[in-house]
């Protein structure tokens, strides 16, 4: 399978390294910390088992948590770089920011004529609403947990911080646990379906956006998927610089090898996930 | 057979029992009634000989009911030598004459007598320990509430869980203290009774981890914290988790806790639909009653409460919100797909 068509670089290395560390990091702290949270069930303590139990899953989980650390560290050092040393723009406005802008609040009313069939699909930037919000709630959600579980690390060191007066009324420990349990739960399910199924499992995309992966995207997605960024780059003659070779079948074959079962992965442990709530709720 | 059994001289083993007075002074009087044909207390040989041969035996088991629990127990002749020697007994300082005494000088030519007594812990051994538990706060508040105190064989028995979820009980081999399946069975057993303490147990970060199966020492059970033979309310100073023990009974596990540390929920009540219910009552009547709303919010479990609302709030609308929305942009680009291919065939 050849693709003819000319190809665009969407990710360089780095953030297709970062997303890597990530998917590392957030498969092995979901499969070591997710049994936890559903202790009743048989398939947890099979999971928790296949894990090396206590302590082994605990140390398996606190590695992974140091990796997801050193992808933020990198992540922040980049921003640092580009924004204080490099003095590069956009960052916080403009159609290049992650961050919301007003005309997102547009696009997602767009985006509602276009589900009910009401006009096209809208023509999107460099980044997409939803995409931002990815990124955002990523980083919250990467604050809260590496907040709470280092409370739950070192239980002791940060109650000594806080006076017994106030430890009595606030119990800082008991806090850290429901908002990590609570938190991983949210954060799981999200990446597992909201993020899979916006990006990867799309009926063009299924199984995988091999973009995140071999960096590069064809004109025709492109112009499908980001269309105002493509035409802001063609009027300020960017998208010369941008033109990259079609990946090498070598990196998709490697890139589908990866992504799949770590797909299937998370979509059995939503599965396993929604299976325990059902059983409650009836 | 893989049993090794003492195979010293009498002497020897008769040194060996001096480790317990109680014992020793048994065995003098086993030794002065030695016969051939009667069961010598050194000697566990002759027992297991039959005790590990189905074929040997009339019957293989027998049913008892239990006199606290009335629950019917099937209690195996067959003896697991294994199991045994692994259990709190199973040194080599014990026979099965210490603990079955009908039977020390049974005339083994016809089998002996079919029904023992049930085996008495307390009288010649464990005395200290039962008087300890008879005279605790615990055993008396279920006197007076007419509860069935347990016996020493309710906890200390020994237990095997199945992975078909079945839980085989053998009390003869009673488990030594720091043996997980007894550790995992003394919390349900606790749990049967403090039902709401064993589900708050379970919510937290010890507690989930033993619900994983996980019951070794390194993570702590009831026990541990409560205590063993003396359980004392909480309120009692002299209690494990009572004011002045408390730092003591944490610092086994948590080295330098300090009294900030030990002011640590371990019986969160998140699920405990009463406290919102009191929670709520208390909200209602705060005009009446100012002092309860505010000893209520000083609590630190109302905002574990709010904390545990505020998040399966946030859980219902994301996933509510965004998989809906998902499902639209994925059945929305489905549509385009089908209309696009339409729209091709009118062209060609």
């Amino acid at each position: 399978m050849m693709k003819s068509t000319t190809n665009y670089l969407r990710f360089n290395i780095f953030h297709r390294f970062s997303h890597f560390l990530i998917i590392i990091s957030f498969f092995g702290l979901v499969l070591t910390g997710i049994p936890l949270a559903f202790r009743g069930y048989d398939w947890a303590r099979w999971l928790y088992e296949l894990f090396g139990g206590y302590p082994t899953a605990g140390f398996i989980h606190r590695i992974c948590a140091l990796i997801t650390f050193f992808a933020a560290f990198l992540h922040f050092i980049f921003l640092f770089y580009n924004i204080a040393v490099k003095k590069r723009k956009g960052y916080f406005w403009g159609p290049d920011s992650l961050l919301i802008q007003p005309r997102d609040l547009f696009d997602i009313f767009k985006d509602i004529k276009w589900f009910l069939g009401f006009s096209k699909r809208p023509n999107f930037d460099k980044w997409i609403y939803w995409e931002k919000f990815e990124y955002l709630s990523l980083m919250w959600g990467t604050l809260v947990m590496a907040v709470t579980g280092l409370i739950l690390w070192f239980p002791v060191q940060f109650t000594k911080v806080i006076p017994p007066s106030v430890a009595a009324i606030v119990d800082l420990p008991s806090i850290a646990l429901i908002i990590h349990r609570y938190e991983a739960i949210l954060a799981a399910g999200f990446i597992f379906t909201i993020h899979f199924f916006h990006t990867h499992l799309l009926p063009e995309k299924m199984p995988v956006d091999e973009s995140m992966f071999t960096g590069r995207i064809t004109e025709p997605e492109f112009k499908h998927e980001r269309l105002n960024q493509f035409n802001r780059l063609e009027k300020e003659q960017g998208l010369e610089n941008m033109k990259v070779a079609p990946p090498s079948l070598f990196a998709s074959f490697l890139t589908r090898l990866f992504a799949v079962p770590v797909l299937i992965i998370g979509l059995v442990v939503t599965g396993l996930m929604l299976s325990a709530i059902l059983v409650w709720a009836i | 057979m893989g049993y090794n059994s003492p195979k010293g001289g009498l002497i020897k083993r008769y040194l060996s029992g001096f480790k317990s007075f109680r014992l020793s002074a048994f065995m003098v009087i086993m030794i002065a009634t030695l016969s051939p044909a009667m069961i010598c207390a050194g000697d566990n040989d002759e027992c297991l000989d039959c005790h590990t041969n189905p074929e040997k035996l009339k019957v293989t088991e027998k049913t008892e009911i239990d006199p606290i629990t009335g629950e019917i127990e099937v209690i195996p002749l067959v003896i697991d030598e294994a199991a045994f020697k692994k259990s709190a007994h199973g040194g080599e300082d014990f026979y099965c004459v210490d603990c079955h005494s009908e039977l020390e000088d049974a005339d083994l030519s016809e089998g002996h007598k079919p029904n023992l007594k049930p085996v008495d812990c307390i009288t010649f051994c464990h005395d200290d320990p039962a008087e300890e538990f008879l005279k605790s706060s615990h055993v008396k508040l279920m006197k007076e509430k007419n509860k069935d105190v347990p016996t020493c064989k309710d906890c200390h028995t020994g237990v095997r869980y199945e992975d078909s979820g079945i839980v085989v009980k053998s009390p003869m081999n009673v488990p030594r203290a720091d043996d997980p399946s007894h550790r995992r069975f003394t919390i349900e057993s606790c749990g049967s009774c403090h039902e709401d303490y064993f589900s708050s147990y379970r919510n937290n970060a010890h507690g989930q981890v033993t619900a994983l199966g996980h019951t070794t020492t390194d993570v702590p059970v009831c026990f541990d914290c409560h205590g063993k033979h003396t359980i004392l309310n909480s309120s009692d100073p002299e209690s494990k988790v009572g004011k002045e023990k408390i730092l003591e009974t944490c610092g086994e596990c948590h080295a330098n806790a300090h009294e900030s540390f030990v002011m640590h929920v371990e019986h969160p009540q998140i699920k405990n639909i009463g406290y919102y219910r009191n929670l709520l009552a208390a909200i209602k009547n705060a005009r009446n009653d100012p002092e309860n709303l505010k000893n209520m919010l000083k609590n630190p479990q109302t905002i574990l409460c709010v904390v545990f609302v505020m998040y399966i709030g946030i859980l219902a609308f994301t996933f509510s919100s965004f998989g809906l929305h998902s499902l639209l942009t994925w059945f929305a680009t489905v549509r385009d797909e089908c209309g696009r291919k339409g729209h091709d065939e009118e062209h060609h």
